[in-house]
């Protein structure tokens, strides 16, 4: 209920930018002010950044950019009722890297500043480390997944992995587990690839006998292959972060962009919007659970 | 003058060159010999580091102690545009003109008389690059007719000296997995030999030579055991041994950058490059020594080949990396004179090394407080770890939700000394090492994210060791590792050094001063305020029979964007980029 109250009044609000116009030009402090969403209504565009080559969540198929990030992003913007401007971002040492160049300070070589960036971890201890941004708009829940062959690797169990060569992306959180699990005890069965997909290739072509990976990637690039290599869920014992949410960021100034979009994307799930974008991916969509 | 005469003759000959000023005898520009000679010639500047041994040593005497407070300056050259940021360059100058290159991949040519713009090369860069440590360049290479310098999406332009035309452009790396280049080429026997850097993760470095003339790849060598070199378009040979001190298939993207670019000794037809730290960050993954991350190589520049290598930190954990400059020069002690280079190490130790089989000689600390290891054996070339001082693995024994044990380690991770190049002197017989003093809380982090996924990153808050300095520009004597004397600065030294045999050192301050000081002494005897802070390495030469000093202005590097605590300090530096240039005047 929560929530249709605040879109109500948020919908008010957008409705009347004229007056906040106004306001603003008097000189009312910034917040009450509200801008950046006057600003994405007034030019009629929504800037969004997106990863560059992540799949299913942005890549190019056929010279287009696509993926479960990018459909996402358009329908927000729809719900707006303004124009999609998606634009790639080249993934940098850490995700407060992405934000600070995409959504608060931009880059040093210039170029606009994305009014939102899609695929940011929502996570409180994670925000406050960030405070120049605003992460908002939990659309996914992640989770770590084993996918198998099911001859090499009889049981999903990581305590009792047997010893097979098996595949990871290049330091993820994946890679440093199995380096470490049991003294060591994979170490060198570990196959370092540049992405989940290309461990999933492994796995695929009997290089590797399993992938540790998160889950939404691993069903992406099996496809229907899943029937032969099963895919199990796991947590990662020792590991702080098994599981994350999935959201977006904005500039700390634009609360009342986040709170529109918010909505914006509590109703795409409500009508089952997001659990088709996530499908047509090969995703089965998992929503954030409530918290806090 | 006989050289002069010549010149004239053919001018008088060819009157388009003399109608733009332009001398015959240099259009052709500095052969392989010069530029293997460039350490005496004191009409130019030929070479980063002022000769191939980056001693950074002229011998010129007009100015000295005495007569440096005549020192005034002459012009200053503005590099323009929106683009400020950190300039790191080092000029370079032949015949009458200054090549410097500025942050932003941006290259020109200045008249050194004047000051006056010949031409400028502004690199288009690609939309979304995203180098790790600010948007520097530390300076070009010049050969024949021909100008080099690398870019920040990890290219490699050679332009026409006199024009500024692109002759040639190659790649180096691919910028879309994380590749940038910022070092200066180093060119020898017309070879143009390079290192890599940036992309902490799936990257390992390497040193590639390629044909000055056309920018064709002659050799590639790895630097991390295990990966196959190329010689020729073929595969040549493995690199160390594989799996020797790597486990499984780590060594593939073991890390081990070579970012700050090399040196050459041309006695021992060596090449000197170091290394960067080993991935990933946890050390307790990658048991070993992880070679050869953290070391300096010696290569031979004919085909690649390793002559011998040095490891400063074993099994890094600390990222201090190993890739700072090694300088050749002779040591003489006890009646010898042995063939040696120094290495000012980020992990704080100073090495004296014998450059013929890379034995150490000697090893000293360089600043106040070195946590991380006791010392260094001087037979086994091994440091002396405190193993309490490693920063832990996150999540061992039951401790599930534990971060990894914080330790305070110094250096900090910027280092004891980072990129800026010391400079040693022949005539004091001591190195002169911009030094700092700072420490960090470092710990195995397990709440970051990358990509948008979960990711086991390090924490890290440097921290000053010291309230009233954090810069230590420093009189290291190599024969007994004593400081000789030090100069103390406010703020974190970040910019290249300069001696002459006037009985000088010079360097520059982020508070925006070049300073001189008596290289026996230490005493300050001349300083002056460029308006930004400095961060390049000045040099010297002589033109009409005048003493020249350049240097440039504009402050930025990594202190600022990673600093911590220190970056707070050094917040009200105003950005700035320009080259000024300094003389002292006829008497």
């Amino acid at each position: 209920m929560a929530y249709v109250t605040r879109r109500r009044f948020l919908s008010g609000l957008a409705a009347s930018c004229a007056a906040v116009g106004i306001a603003s030009a008097l000189g009312v402090p910034r917040s009450a002010a509200a801008r950046p969403l006057d600003e994405v209504m007034e030019r009629g565009r929504l800037r969004v950044a997106v990863y560059r080559d992540f799949p299913p969540f942005s890549f190019q198929r056929d010279g287009k950019l696509v993926g479960i990030d990018v459909d996402l992003a358009k329908a927000i913007a729809e719900k707006l009722g303004v124009k999609a401007d998606i634009y790639e971002q080249i993934p940098g040492e850490t995700v407060s890297d992405d934000l600070r160049v995409a959504v608060w300070r931009g880059s040093l070589f210039g170029g606009e500043l994305a009014d939102i960036m899609m695929h940011i971890p929502y996570d409180k201890q994670f925000g406050l480390m960030n405070p120049e941004a605003v992460l908002f708009g939990p659309y996914h829940h992640e989770v770590f997944a084993l996918a198998r062959d099911p001859q090499r690797v009889r049981s999903a169990m990581l305590a009792t992995l047997p010893d097979e060569p098996i595949a990871v992306e290049i330091d993820s959180v994946p890679d440093f587990f199995l380096l470490g699990l049991q003294g060591g005890r994979l170490r060198s069965r570990v196959i370092h690839c540049p992405t989940p997909e290309a461990a999933i290739g492994k796995l695929t072509s009997g290089e590797a006998a399993a992938v540790l990976a998160p889950l939404s990637q691993v069903q992406a690039a099996l496809g229907a292959r899943s029937e032969q290599f099963p895919v199990t869920t796991v947590t990662l014992p020792g590991m702080m972060t098994s599981n994350w949410n999935i959201g977006m960021a904005t500039k700390e100034n634009s609360r009342d962009l986040a709170y529109s979009i918010g909505d914006a994307v509590t109703a795409l799930t409500e009508d089952g919007t997001m659990g088709r974008i996530f499908a047509a991916y090969g995703v089965i969509h998992t929503p954030p659970p409530l918290v806090e | 003058m006989k050289r002069l005469v010549t010149s004239l003759a053919l001018a008088a000959s060819l009157t388009a060159f003399s109608a733009t000023g332009v001398l015959a005898a240099d259009a052709a520009g500095p052969s392989s010999d010069d530029l293997l000679k460039s350490a005496t010639n004191t009409e130019a500047v030929l070479t980063y580091g002022m000769g191939p041994q980056a001693q950074r040593f002229s011998p010129l005497t007009d100015l000295n102690a005495d007569t440096v407070k005549k020192l005034v300056p002459v012009w200053s050259f503005s590099f323009g545009g929106e683009k400020q940021r950190g300039q790191e360059a080092q000029p370079i100058i032949y015949d009458g003109t200054i090549y410097v290159t500025g942050s932003y991949s941006r290259l020109y040519a200045v008249d050194a008389r004047t000051g006056h713009k010949k031409w400028e090369y502004n690199h288009r860069l690609p939309d979304g690059i995203m180098p790790c440590c600010d948007v520097v360049n530390r300076g070009a290479a010049i050969y024949k007719d021909k100008i080099y310098f690398a870019t920040l999406d990890a290219r490699l332009v050679a332009l026409n000296r006199e024009t500024g035309k692109v002759v040639w452009n190659k790649k180096l790396q691919e910028y879309k997995e994380g590749y940038s280049n910022t070092a200066a080429p180093l060119i020898i026997d017309g070879k143009i030999i390079t290192g890599n850097s940036g992309g902490e993760f799936g990257v390992i470095g390497m040193v590639e030579a390629r044909d000055a003339e056309t920018g064709e790849l002659v050799w590639q060598r790895p630097t991390i055991e295990g990966n196959m070199g190329t010689l020729n378009g073929k595969e040549s040979t493995v690199t160390g041994k594989t799996n020797a001190s790597w486990p499984g298939d780590m060594y593939k993207t073991g890390g081990g950058a070579t970012w700050l670019g090399g040196t050459y000794d041309p006695e021992t037809k060596t090449l000197f490059f170091g290394t960067g730290n080993p991935a990933p960050w946890n050390s307790h993954l990658r048991p070993g020594d992880n070679l050869y991350t953290s070391s300096t190589l010696a290569i031979n520049p004919d085909n690649g080949e390793i002559k011998w290598h040095y490891q400063t930190t074993p099994h890094d954990g600390w990222d201090f990396d190993g890739v700072n400059e090694f300088v050749s020069f002779d040591l003489k002690k006890d009646g010898k004179v042995i063939k040696a280079g120094g290495k000012a190490d980020r992990n704080g130790f100073f090495y004296v090394i014998d450059r013929t089989n890379g034995k150490l000689i000697n090893a000293s600390p360089f600043v106040t407080k070195i946590t991380w290891a006791k010392g260094i054996d001087i037979e086994t070339g091994r440091p002396i770890y405190n193993d309490d001082n490693r920063p832990g693995a996150p999540a061992t024994g039951d401790a599930h939700d534990a971060k990894g044990k914080s330790v305070f380690a110094a250096p900090a991770f910027l280092g004891a000394k980072n990129w800026m190049p010391m400079a040693y002197n022949p005539q004091t017989e001591l190195f002169y090492v911009p030094a700092n003093e700072w420490g960090m809380d470092i710990w195995n982090e397990p709440i970051t994210y990358k990509k948008g996924a979960a990711y086991l990153g390090a924490g890290f808050t440097i921290k000053p060791l010291y309230d009233d300095y954090i810069g230590a520009l420093r009189a290291v004597d190599p024969k007994t590792g004593k400081i000789v004397w030090e100069y103390k600065n406010p703020a974190p030294l970040w910019g290249g050094v300069l001696t002459t045999a006037g009985n000088l050192v010079f360097t520059g301050t982020p508070e925006g001063y070049l300073k001189a000081f008596d290289a026996k002494s230490g005493k300050e005897v001349w300083k002056f305020q460029t308006g930004s802070g400095v961060v390049g390495s000045p040099v010297t030469w002589k033109m009409d029979g005048e003493q020249y000093v350049a240097v440039v202005s504009g402050w930025g590097g990594a202190v600022p964007l990673w600093g911590g605590d220190v970056a707070k300090l050094v917040k009200d530096i105003n950005q700035g980029g320009s080259l000024w240039v300094f003389k002292l005047p006829k008497a």
